[in-house]
């Protein structure tokens, strides 16, 4: 079974959550899927809106798991 | 005519005068049908927490508890800045009606659909 790329972000948030996010998803390839955990309050209106914001697809999403796929190049 | 405002508050009890005036701008864009928005940040992030608007009250204008209360009513959104809120060890469990705690890019993703902003 391939391995799912995951980065425990802990209870990082706004700018600083998405900006290391911004880094760890262009250094994977298109089309791979990052499981995110987030805890910040922020997280469930956050990790969307920066998704629909870059067009990179939250897959699925079930507070604090956020797996968001890398568009395409 | 539709669309989008947004006002952003920055100040709480230390500033009652502008946290009273931002509700009543809210309250305006609300009433004529924008899709209005308060961002609460710093230290506006307070106003998020039930019981702290009580007894705010400036001369010549409606309670501060009263302008928020109507401004949720009439369908307006509150956001609260998640960093602002933590820094504060403030309470989801006491946010009031409306509110909702957000991160930066849900209200970079507001403002880009095109949404003018004031800030008090």
């Amino acid at each position: 079974m391939k391995q799912e790329a995951a980065w425990d972000a802990g209870d990082m948030g706004c700018g600083d959550l998405v900006l290391e996010l911004r880094l760890k998803l262009k250094a994977m390839a298109p089309g791979a899927v990052l499981k995110v955990t987030a805890t910040d309050p922020g997280a469930p209106e956050d990790l969307p809106a920066w998704c629909r914001l870059t067009g990179n697809p939250l897959v699925e999403a079930r507070h604090p798991h956020y797996w968001i796929k890398r568009k395409d190049a | 005519m539709a669309g989008k405002f947004c006002v952003s508050l920055t100040h709480g009890k230390d500033d009652t005068d502008k946290a009273t005036v931002a509700f009543v701008v809210a309250n305006a864009a609300v009433a004529s049908d924008k899709e209005t928005l308060v961002f609460l940040s710093t230290e506006g992030v307070r106003l998020s927490q039930k019981g702290y608007a009580d007894g705010i009250h400036e001369e010549g204008f409606a309670p501060l508890k009263e302008l928020m209360d109507n401004f949720v009513k009439a369908g307006g959104t509150i956001w609260v800045c998640s960093p602002c809120f933590k820094k504060r060890k403030l309470d989801e469990g006491k946010l009031v009606g409306g509110a909702t705690i957000v991160g930066g890019a849900k209200l970079v993703e507001f403002l880009s659909e095109g949404a003018p902003a004031i800030t008090y």
